[in-house]
C-alpha cells in the first residue's frame, strides 16, 4: 500500500473481494452525530482492529452494519450484499460477538448453544466442542447462574462455532480472564488461517496490536486513522528518552518536540518530522544516554485522545 | 504543609446516601401505588353512582337485596353481601372484594419485582456496595414499598372520600378513609408476601409463583369460609377473611387489622432476617443452578417463544382452568338468583344478553374471564418486548431470522394459546356446569369459550402495532387498554353512557355470550382489525431501530 493522504483513502484495501464496504454511512440520534460521513473497505481475510474511546461510534457501525440500526445517511454491504435491504442474506455469513451478553436466563449454556446454532443454520459441532473445552465451560449450568465471564464465553463460542466468513467483534473479551484472553487469539489466528474475514472492536490495545492487519480508529463519530501498523507508526511521533549526566535541557520550543515529561535526569518527549532540531539541542546539554522508539499502539490511540481533547473537547456519547 | 486546595475532599453526594435503596424503591412503587389508587378509587366512584342511576326505586333495592342478600353461591365468588339497599352496602359488596384480588396481584408483582426483579438485574449489587448491608437494604426497600402502599391508600381515599362528599351517595370522611384502608389490606399483606417469596426462591418469576400459590390457597379459604357450609370461622384463617370482617361502609371493625398487621410484621421481620442469612443473588430454597440438555423447542423464534412462555402459560391456563370450573359449577344456584333481578337482567340487557337464569349469570362470569385473557395476552405482548429491550432479540436478528419472522412467530404463538384459553375456558365451565346439574348444551359454551378470544386477539394486534411505532410505550398502552376497556365495562353496564364511550370498550364489541349468542362477525371485525394493526406494526418494525430499555 502506498503512501495516502487520507483516513478514508487509507481505508481502503489493497484489491481482493470486499467482505465490508461502508460509503456514506452516518447515523444520527437526535441532536448527535454518532456516526460520520463513514468509508471503510475490508478486505476478504483481513483482520481489521476498530478503535477508539467510549462514544466515538465502535457500537454504532456495527450494529449498522447488522442491520440493528438504521442509517440516517450512505449504504453498507458485507460481501456485496446491502445490510438494510437484505439482512437475512448478509447475516447467513455473519457471526457477531457483542460485549455484553444478555442472555436467557432459565436455558443452560449447551441450550442456548444450540438454539444460537440452529438459528445460524450452520455450526461445525466439533468445533464448538472443542471450543468449550478450550474456554473451560461447564455448558450444563444455566445462564443465570454463569458469572459475566462465563455469559461472554457463551456468545463467543456461539460466534466462533459458526465458522462464518465474517467475525463482527464487539469488544468481545470483555470479562474474560488472561488464560481465556489467550484462547481467543488463539482462535482468531485459526481463522485468519482459515480466511475468514475478522472486525474486531476492542479497548484492549495489546490484543488489537498483536491480531490486526489494519487499525482503524474512531474520533466523534469519524474515521481518523485508517492503516497499517507501519503506516501509522509512519504519521505518528517517534518516542525519545535521553538521560543527562547533569542538569535536563529545557526542551520547550525545539521544533517538532512535544509531550515534554522530565524525572531527575531523565526526559522523555515525542518528535514529529526531522529529529535533528532535538539533537542539537541535545548536544550541547551533555547527553549520557539516547534511547528512541516507534509508538506502540496504546501510545498512538492516546496521542489522538491528547489531539481530540485538544480541538474537539468531550464527544458525544452516542455508541 | 498545608493540604493541596486543588486536591479537595470528596463532596456529599446528594441526600442521605444511606437511604438510597428506600428512596430508589419508594420512587418506583409510588408511582405504580399512585396509578392504581386511581384505579380504585374510580372503581368505587363508579360503583357508587351506578347504583344510584339503576335502582332508584325502593323496590329495585329490595330486588336486588333479595337475589343476592343471602345466596351463598355468589357469595363464595364475590364475599358476603351486607345492606344491599344501601349506596354503602352495594359499593363495598360490589368493589371490596374485587380489589382487594387486584390489590394483592399488584402487592405480589410489586414486592417481587422491587426485590428480586432488582436483585436479578444485577442492581442491587451496585447499590450494596455503598452504605448499606444485605438486611439494611431489604429494611428499605420494605420501607420503600411501604410508601408505595401509603400512595395507593392516599389517593384511593382521596377519591373515596371526594365520591362521599356527593349528597346522594352521603359516606362520613372517616368512613370513606376506613374503606380505602381495608381495600388496601391486601395490598399490604401480599407486599410483604412476595418481598419474603423475594428471599425464598431464585428469580422473580419463580418468587411471584411462590407467592401466587398462597394467594390462590387465600383465596380458596376464603371461598369455602363464605360458601354457606358452616365453616365460617375460616374467614380467621385467610387476608381475604379479614379484609370481609373489618366490613367497611357497613358495620366497620378494627379488630381484623390486628391479625393483617402481625402477619405483615411477620413477614417483613423474615424477610428482613433471610437477606442477612444468604449471598447475595442466590435464595433460601435451593435453585437448581444445572440441568441435562432438553433441546426440544429450541430450533427458532417459535419454539423459543413457547419454551420461554410455557411456565407463565401454564399458571394462567390453570388459574382460568379452575375459574371456569367453579362458575360453571355454581351457575345453576347463582342464575336462579339473577332470575328474580330486573336490574340485573337490565345490565345484561345493557351488554347485549337476552338470557336469563344460569345462562345470564355465565354472561357476566365470561366476561370477567374474558378480563383475565386479555391479560394473558398483555403479558405475551409485554413478553416480545422485553425480549428487545434486554437485549436477546439481538442475539436472534444477528442471525439469518428476519423481524418480520420474529415478530410474526411471537403473534401466532400468542394467538395460538389465547384460542386454546378460551377454548379450555369453555370445556371446562361446561365440565362445572355439567358438575353442577346446571343442564347447559356444550356447544354454547364452548362457543362462549371462543367468543372470549377476539377482544384477546385484538389486543395483541394493538400490542404489536406498538412494538412497531412506539416500543417503550407497548407495557402502558396494552395495559392501558385493558384497564381503559374494563373502566368504561364497570361504569357503561350500569349506566346509559355514550354509545360512542361504550365502543371504545374491548369488552362491549362481545356479545355476553352464553347469555346471548355470540356475535362472530364483531368478533371476526375485532380479529381483522388486530390482524391488520399486527401487520402495520411488522411492517413498522422492520424499519427501525432496534431499542433498548
Amino acid at each position: 500500500m502506498t503512501d495516502v493522504v487520507s483516513a478514508a483513502e487509507r481505508g481502503k484495501p489493497q484489491g481482493g473481494r470486499t467482505a465490508i464496504r461502508t460509503q456514506g454511512l452516518s447515523k444520527r440520534y437526535g441532536p448527535v452525530d454518532a456516526l460520520i460521513n463513514l468509508d471503510l473497505e475490508v478486505s476478504k481475510g483481513e483482520v481489521v482492529g476498530y478503535l477508539g474511546p467510549n462514544g466515538a461510534g465502535k457500537t454504532t457501525t456495527i450494529r449498522l452494519l447488522l442491520g440493528l440500526a438504521r442509517p440516517t445517511a450512505g449504504r453498507a454491504e458485507i460481501f456485496g450484499i446491502d445490510c438494510q435491504r437484505q439482512p437475512v442474506e448478509a447475516h447467513r455469513r455473519v457471526a457477531y460477538v457483542p460485549g455484553e451478553a444478555s442472555l436467557w436466563p432459565s436455558l443452560t449454556g449447551a441450550e442456548t448453544l444450540h438454539l444460537l446454532g440452529r438459528v445460524q443454520g450452520r455450526v461445525d459441532a466439533g468445533y464448538r466442542d472443542e471450543l468449550i473445552e478450550r474456554f473451560d465451560l461447564d455448558a450444563s449450568k444455566k445462564v443465570r447462574a454463569y458469572s459475566k465471564g462465563n455469559r461472554q464465553k457463551v456468545i463467543l463460542i456461539a460466534g466462533l462455532m459458526t465458522r462464518a466468513d465474517l467475525l463482527l467483534l464487539d469488544e468481545p473479551t470483555a470479562g474474560l480472564d488472561p488464560l481465556m484472553e489467550q484462547a481467543f487469539r488463539h482462535c482468531i489466528h485459526e481463522a485468519r488461517e482459515r480466511g475468514q474475514t475478522v472486525f474486531l472492536s476492542s479497548h484492549i490495545l495489546s490484543e488489537v496490536e498483536a491480531l490486526c492487519d489494519r487499525v482503524g480508529i474512531l474520533r466523534g463519530g469519524a474515521l481518523v486513522e485508517m492503516g497499517t501498523m507501519a503506516e501509522l507508526r509512519h504519521l505518528s511521533a517517534l518516542t525519545v528518552e535521553a538521560t543527562f549526566d547533569g542538569p535536563v535541557p529545557d526542551l520547550t520550543g525545539v521544533e517538532g518536540v512535544s509531550s515534554i515529561e522530565t524525572v531527575g535526569h531523565v526526559v522523555r518527549c515525542q518528535v514529529r518530522g526531522s529529529v535533528e532540531p532535538l539533537l542539537q539541542a541535545l548536544a550541547a546539554s551533555g547527553v549520557h544516554e539516547l534511547l528512541s522508539h516507534e509508538p506502540s499502539l496504546e501510545e498512538l490511540f492516546l496521542a489522538h485522545y491528547g489531539r481530540r481533547a485538544e480541538t474537539q473537547g468531550v464527544t458525544a456519547d452516542a455508541g | 504543609m498545608p493540604a493541596d486546595p486543588a486536591v479537595s475532599a470528596p463532596a456529599p453526594a446528594g441526600r442521605l446516601p444511606s437511604t438510597v435503596v428506600a428512596r430508589l424503591t419508594a420512587k418506583k412503587a409510588a408511582r405504580s401505588g399512585a396509578l392504581w389508587g386511581y384505579f380504585f378509587g374510580i372503581c368505587v366512584a363508579s360503583s357508587a353512582l351506578t347504583y344510584l342511576s339503576s335502582y332508584k326505586t325502593r323496590a329495585a333495592r329490595e330486588n336486588l337485596v333479595a337475589s343476592f342478600g343471602s345466596n351463598t353461591a355468589l357469595a363464595a365468588l364475590f364475599g358476603p353481601a351486607h345492606q344491599l339497599q344501601t349506596v354503602a352496602g352495594f359499593t363495598a359488596y360490589k368493589v371490596l372484594g374485587f380489589l382487594s384480588i387486584v390489590g394483592a396481584v399488584w402487592g405480589l408483582l410489586a414486592g417481587t419485582r422491587l426485590l428480586r426483579g432488582e436483585e436479578d438485574a444485577g442492581r442491587w449489587e451496585l447499590l450494596l456496595a455503598g452504605q448499606t448491608t444485605r438486611r439494611g437494604a431489604a429494611a428499605q426497600a420494605l420501607a420503600g414499598l411501604g410508601a408505595g402502599l401509603a400512595t395507593l391508600f392516599a389517593v384511593t381515599a382521596l377519591v373515596t372520600v371526594v365520591t362521599g362528599r356527593s349528597s346522594k351517595v352521603h359516606f362520613a370522611v372517616g368512613e370513606a378513609v376506613f374503606f380505602a384502608l381495608a381495600l388496601v389490606c391486601s395490598a399490604a399483606v401480599f407486599l410483604a408476601v412476595g418481598a419474603l417469596a423475594s428471599q425464598l426462591a431464585a428469580t422473580r418469576r419463580q418468587a411471584a409463583a411462590y407467592g401466587g400459590y398462597a394467594l390462590g390457597a387465600c383465596y380458596v379459604l376464603r371461598m369455602v369460609a363464605d360458601s354457606g357450609v358452616g365453616l365460617d370461622w375460616l374467614r380467621w384463617a385467610t387476608p381475604f377473611g379479614w379484609v370481609e370482617l373489618l366490613q367497611p361502609l357497613t358495620a366497620p371493625d378494627w379488630l381484623p387489622l390486628l391479625p393483617t398487621a402481625t402477619l405483615i410484621v411477620a413477614l417483613a421481620g423474615a424477610t428482613v432476617h433471610l437477606a442477612g442469612t444468604r449471598d447475595l443473588g442466590a435464595s433460601v430454597f435451593p435453585d437448581r443452578s444445572s440441568a441435562p440438555m432438553r433441546p426440544q423447542l429450541l430450533n427458532g423464534a417459535l419454539g423459543l417463544a413457547a419454551r420461554l412462555m410455557r411456565p407463565t402459560v401454564v399458571a394462567w391456563g390453570a388459574a382460568l382452568a379452575v375459574t371456569a370450573f367453579i362458575f360453571g359449577f355454581i351457575a345453576k344456584p347463582a342464575g336462579v338468583a339473577l332470575s328474580g333481578s330486573n336490574s340485573i337482567n337490565r345490565v345484561l340487557s345493557h351488554l347485549g344478553a337476552h338470557g336469563a337464569g344460569a345462562d345470564a349469570y355465565l354472561g357476566i362470569a365470561f366476561l370477567m374471564m374474558s378480563i383475565m385473557l386479555v391479560f394473558v395476552a398483555a403479558g405475551q405482548v409485554t413478553a416480545s418486548r422485553a425480549e428487545e429491550a434486554e437485549g436477546r432479540l439481538d442475539h436472534l436478528l444477528v442471525r439469518p431470522l428476519s423481524r418480520w419472522s420474529w415478530l410474526g412467530a411471537r403473534v401466532l404463538e400468542a394467538t395460538a394459546v389465547l384460542a386454546v384459553g378460551g377454548l379450555g375456558v369453555g370445556v371446562f365451565a361446561w365440565l362445572g356446569a355439567a358438575s353442577g346439574h346446571a343442564g347447559l348444551p356444550f356447544s354454547s359454551i364452548v362457543d362462549a369459550g371462543l367468543n372470549m378470544v377476539p377482544p384477546a386477539l385484538f389486543v395483541v394486534g394493538v400490542g404489536a402495532l406498538v412494538i412497531g411505532v412506539w416500543p417503550r410505550a407497548t407495557s402502558i398502552a396494552t395495559y392501558g387498554l385493558i384497564v381503559w376497556s374494563i373502566l368504561v365495562t364497570l361504569v357503561g353496564g350500569f349506566s346509559n353512557n355514550n354509545h360512542w364511550l361504550l365502543d371504545t370498550s374491548l369488552f362491549h364489541q362481545m356479545a355476553p355470550a352464553p347469555a346471548s349468542a355470540p356475535n362472530w362477525t364483531a368478533g371476526g371485525v375485532m380479529t381483522a382489525i388486530g390482524a391488520a394493526a399486527a401487520m402495520v406494526g411488522a411492517a413498522a418494525f422492520r424499519r427501525r431501530d432496534l431499542v433498548g430499555e
